[in-house]
């Protein structure tokens, strides 16, 4: 009984998505109904843990697969850093979905889909042991590849081949990585700090460290790090509700969150700080972080130039997990939050755009601002914040890896920071480029193209304005949520 | 430390009120009760800022932001300096654009964000550390766009973004020394002569000058310091007159602000003389002011004219305050007021022409003194006091820097700079004064009978008037100015 609020919120979406498949397709009301009840229990059992204090740190074992291949879950920090944050986003864009995705006819396959993917999520959150991850991450691929294939067309089915292959091919380098772990840790549960044990025989540190990259590299498919991240900007052309919350947070942050994981808890930062192999993955990363900023610029595709934007902020968090120091750790993680939050935001309110006056290009939206001007103000605010801006909370979260970054030292600290503040100037030409357009289009436009575009529902607009109000939130008032964040990287959380 | 609510006042009271104008957008009120409430917002914020500026050095703590970063104000010398001039410049340009923006339109837009950036100029002159700064710096960058972009057309939004990602950038240039010294203290409370831990930065000199030039740098973008100065030629003429006034004339000494208060309240004069540092910023900002002066000189566009000349102007404050030295300290004090009231009086002028008459290139005002004589006459007058000749105020502001440069001990610059400073000098004559010359002697083929009186209303002509009483007189009572630069110079050096 104690276990079960650790297993139930993994469990009943997943069994929910199936149920879901059963229902005829023609009882189409029931199906909003039904996922949004299923997604708000799972949260809620989430919230009860976090809030109760109940069950954190104690295990739940679901079955064991032979010796220590168990499949364990367990509510650490970090587990409530991530279960908290998609707990929170989950119901949100489900609302969303559901005006986004009426009248289409695939609705069902989607939400049950939809709501599976939570489950498996929630899965990778409380995944205590690197088997459990190992195994909730390839199930992820599984269940978000129908998503991506949703539209069935010729690009639709191009880009979720892409998907699979990547995501598969990701996982079994993991998957190496993770026996590595198996075989020369003392345990393959996490602990901060690795369990790597030097006095097993044939312990060789270059071989360990070679494997610590090929399952970085592996798990930084769905982290979208360069040069492995062709499949994120192709997938964008799933729905919007899709693109916004699995291709900018639950996918590519369950990928940062297993490198965060098999950094800290599995390798140990101290074993790899100052190695060739953490050279390696901090040039990646700094490529990924120019590489994404730098395209989005070139990008005129609006959901496509989000998607590059979120290659480039995924590997801000992976360049704070980089750090190796407990300060880098708190920076990933307080950038994981907030940047969730930026991304889902601005891509709603793109999705909102393309749903309301049917817009998919950049060079499209002249005078949008003036028809969906809550749309496009909640857009202004993701956008200043994912730029860096101060009293908005991609500035704290910058602030902090920046300051990581300089604790580093030398000249990757220097790089690292350099590289950070290259990027942001990209992402305000980016975004604001966009914004710029919005409000102030160029004189000689036509005004009549737009009539009768209006905002959204209600359905579309709520999670949208939350999502603004919860970045100016934590723009202003970021404190407990860091120490929190400071803890969990420093062990002493829970 | 006891808090001093009063402070926030000024800040806050001008953005509320520009958010209230915003919103009166779709009111149905008739125009000049809008802009009654746009002119008691204006008066109400000078009084405040006075208020404020009399209560001595107070400090008020607005907000934690994290655990270092503080946001937080104190008034001393050179926020008084800073903010009074500000305010007051702001009250007067104000009234200048209630007559200028009733031929433009969206005029609730443009008082709206005028009003805003107004606070966070406010905010910057009393801001307390660093960070704090930083976060108002960028408020002003993203509330002064709206100003470039108003008048949507093709080349408006390109100048607006072009202003944007210059100052996005320098911003973020700056933001990297603030990274890179934020272990050394650099975010703690402004003190005159710096406040970073000598026992932490040992060691790290290579570093910390790397960060201070960055600063420098970056900053100095808002200054239209070379090479980061193409923005400003670009965006201060196409905004409407008023804000092509107020951002030459004040925005750009925000970024000086800055300069001075990284050089001279964070890092400290002491650790940059005689380093790579100050050398690089000196060939900066001389080449700046030759560079800025030519092309002025050559501009046929007159706003345009005018930008190269805030350009060129900016950075002899620049120069002064790179040569780390008392008297070029109170030399570059002085010429951010002094040049700041020409600057918004010629670009007030500018537009009173293009008010009137639609004319925008200088070849074209031949005669033009005849029809306006009030707006020329003003123009003449600042034109003499940015050339420097005596008794005007820009001959006192050069005269502290020039001989600031002579006893600076800057090697080659001691001299170099002077002699530059004299040729930018000439220059300015030679690119202002022909605009007085052919404005009030059109020579004798002009064709006399076509003139017609084309004087602006006294919204317009009473604050060039006021303007140029100022940038006149304090040429020959500058003690109150000098008095207070030589107040704080004292305890920097």
């Amino acid at each position: 009984m104690n276990q079960l609020l650790l297993v139930a919120p993994v469990l009943l979406p997943i069994a929910g998505g199936i149920l879901m498949l059963m229902i005829p397709e023609k009882e189409a009301r029931v199906h909003p109904i039904f996922t949004e009840l299923i997604v708000l229990a799972s949260s809620a059992m989430i919230w009860a843990v976090l809030f109760t204090g109940r069950e954190q740190g104690n295990g739940a074992v679901l079955f064991s697969m032979a010796g220590n291949l168990k499949v364990f879950f367990r509510m650490d920090g970090m587990g409530a850093v991530f279960s908290g944050l998609v707990s929170v986003l989950w119901p949100l864009a489900t609302l969303y979905a559901f005006e986004y995705m009426e009248g289409d006819r695939r609705g069902r396959e989607f939400f049950a889909f939809y709501t599976m993917t939570y489950g498996v999520t929630l899965g990778i959150a409380l995944s205590g042991n690197l088997v459990t991850l190992y195994l909730f991450y390839e199930l992820l691929t599984l269940v978000t590849f129908p998503l991506v294939l949703h539209d069935r067309t010729k690009e639709a089915i191009r880009a979720s081949r892409k998907y699979l292959y990547y995501s598969i091919g990701g996982a079994a380098f993991a998957f190496i990585g993770l026996v590595f772990v198996l075989i020369y840790g003392s345990t393959a549960d996490f602990t901060l700090g690795g369990v790597l044990n030097k006095g097993v025989p044939g312990f060789d540190t270059n071989v360990i460290l070679f494997m610590y990259v090929l399952a970085f590299f592996g798990f930084g498919v769905k982290a979208a790090l360069f040069p492995v991240h062709s499949w994120l900007p192709s997938v964008s052309v799933a729905p919007t509700p899709v693109t916004a919350l699995l291709h900018a947070v639950a996918v590519v942050k369950s990928g940062a969150f297993a490198i965060l994981r098999l950094t800290y808890f599995s390798y140990g930062a101290d074993f790899l700080k100052g190695t060739w192999a953490h050279y390696v993955v901090l040039g990646a990363v700094l490529v990924t972080i120019v590489y994404g900023s730098t395209m989005a610029v070139k990008e005129v595709h609006f959901k496509r130039r989000l998607a590059y934007s979120t290659i480039s902020n995924l590997s801000y968090v992976l360049l704070g997990a980089v750090m190796m120091s407990a300060a880098g750790m708190a920076a990933a993680l307080s950038h994981l939050v907030f940047h969730a939050f930026m991304k889902i935001c601005s891509f709603f309110c793109a999705g909102a755009v393309m749903h309301q006056a049917g817009r998919n290009y950049v060079y499209e939206l002249d005078g949008i601002g003036k028809k969906m001007p809550v749309t496009l103000a909640c857009f202004t605010i993701a956008g200043l914040s994912l730029t860096g801006i101060p009293l908005f909370a991609g500035f704290i979260s910058k602030w902090n890896i920046a300051q990581a970054a300089v604790g580093l030292g030398g000249i990757p600290g220097f790089l690292a920071a350099g590289v950070l503040l290259y990027s942001a100037l990209m992402t305000g030409i980016y975004m604001m480029t966009v914004v710029v357009r919005a409000y102030f289009p160029k004189e000689g436009y036509d005004e009549t193209a737009l009539d009768g575009v209006k905002e959204p529902g209600w359905r579309m607009l709520t999670p949208i304005v939350i999502f603004a109000a919860v970045i100016l939130f934590f723009g202003l008032y970021s404190r407990p949520l860091f120490h929190f964040l400071q803890q969990t990287a420093g062990g002493s959380g829970i | 430390m006891e808090q001093d609510f009063l402070l926030l006042l000024p800040i806050f009271f001008p953005m509320a009120a520009g958010i209230l104008t915003l919103a009166l957008a779709k009111a149905k009120m008739g125009r000049k009760a809008k802009l009654t409430v746009v002119f008691g917002a204006l008066v109400l914020e000078l009084l405040f800022t006075i208020l404020c500026l009399m209560r001595g050095d107070v400090s008020v703590t607005l907000w934690q932001l994290t655990d270092t970063i503080r946001i937080s104000f104190h008034v001393d010398t050179i926020s008084r300096i800073f903010a009074g001039l500000s305010v007051s410049v702001w009250l007067l340009v104000g009234c200048f654009a209630f007559s200028y923006m009733s031929h433009e339109e969206h005029e609730e837009r443009f008082f709206g964000f005028y009003l805003i950036v107004e606070g966070a100029l406010t905010a910057l002159s009393f801001a307390d550390n660093m960070v704090g700064f930083y976060v108002f710096f960028e408020v002003m960058t993203f509330t002064s766009l709206p100003l470039v972009l108003h008048e949507m057309t093709k080349p408006a939004i390109m100048a607006g973004l072009k202003y944007l990602f210059y100052s996005v950038a320098g911003a973020f240039m700056a933001l990297f020394g603030i990274f890179f010294l934020a272990g050394y203290g650099a975010i703690g409370s402004f003190q005159a002569g710096g406040i970073l831990d000598a026992s932490a930065t040992a060691g790290h000199e290579g570093l910390l000058l790397a960060s201070a030039f960055m600063m420098i740098i970056g900053f100095g973008t808002k200054a239209g310091m070379f090479p980061m100065h193409g923005w400003l030629p670009t965006a201060h003429p196409e905004a409407p007159a008023p804000a092509s006034a107020v951002l030459s004339g004040v925005i750009t000494k925000m970024g000086v602000l800055a300069v001075i208060r990284v050089v001279y309240y964070v890092i400290g004069p002491d650790i940059l003389r005689r380093t790579w540092v100050q050398t690089v910023w000196m060939i900066l900002t001389l080449t700046t002011i030759f560079l800025g002066s030519m092309m002025a000189y050559k501009e046929k566009i007159m706003k345009k004219r005018l930008a190269y000349s805030t350009v060129s102007q900016v950075s002899y404050i620049l120069f002064g305050l790179s040569l780390l030295h008392p008297a070029a300290f109170i030399g570059a004090i002085a010429h951010v007021i002094f040049h700041s009231l020409v600057k918004n009086t010629l670009f007030l002028g500018a537009g009173a022409i293009i008010y009137k008459t639609g004319k925008t290139k200088v070849a074209e005002l031949r005669g033009i003194g005849k029809e306006m004589p009030v707006t020329i006459w003003c123009f003449t007058l600042v034109s003499i006091t940015l050339v420097g000749i005596p008794p005007t105020s820009g001959f006192v502001s050069k005269w502290y820097l020039a001989t600031g440069a002579l006893s600076s001990g800057t090697g080659v610059f001691s001299w170099l700079g002077p002699v530059i400073l004299l040729i930018s000098a000439l220059l300015t004559a030679g690119y202002l004064l022909p605009v007085t010359i052919h404005g009030f002697f059109p020579g004798a083929d002009y064709d006399y009978g076509s003139l017609e009186k084309r004087e602006p209303s006294a919204l317009m002509t009473v604050p060039m008037i006021l303007m140029t009483m100022g940038a006149v007189a304090l040429g020959m009572f500058p003690g109150v100015i000098l008095n207070a630069a030589s107040a704080a110079a004292e305890l920097l050096f």
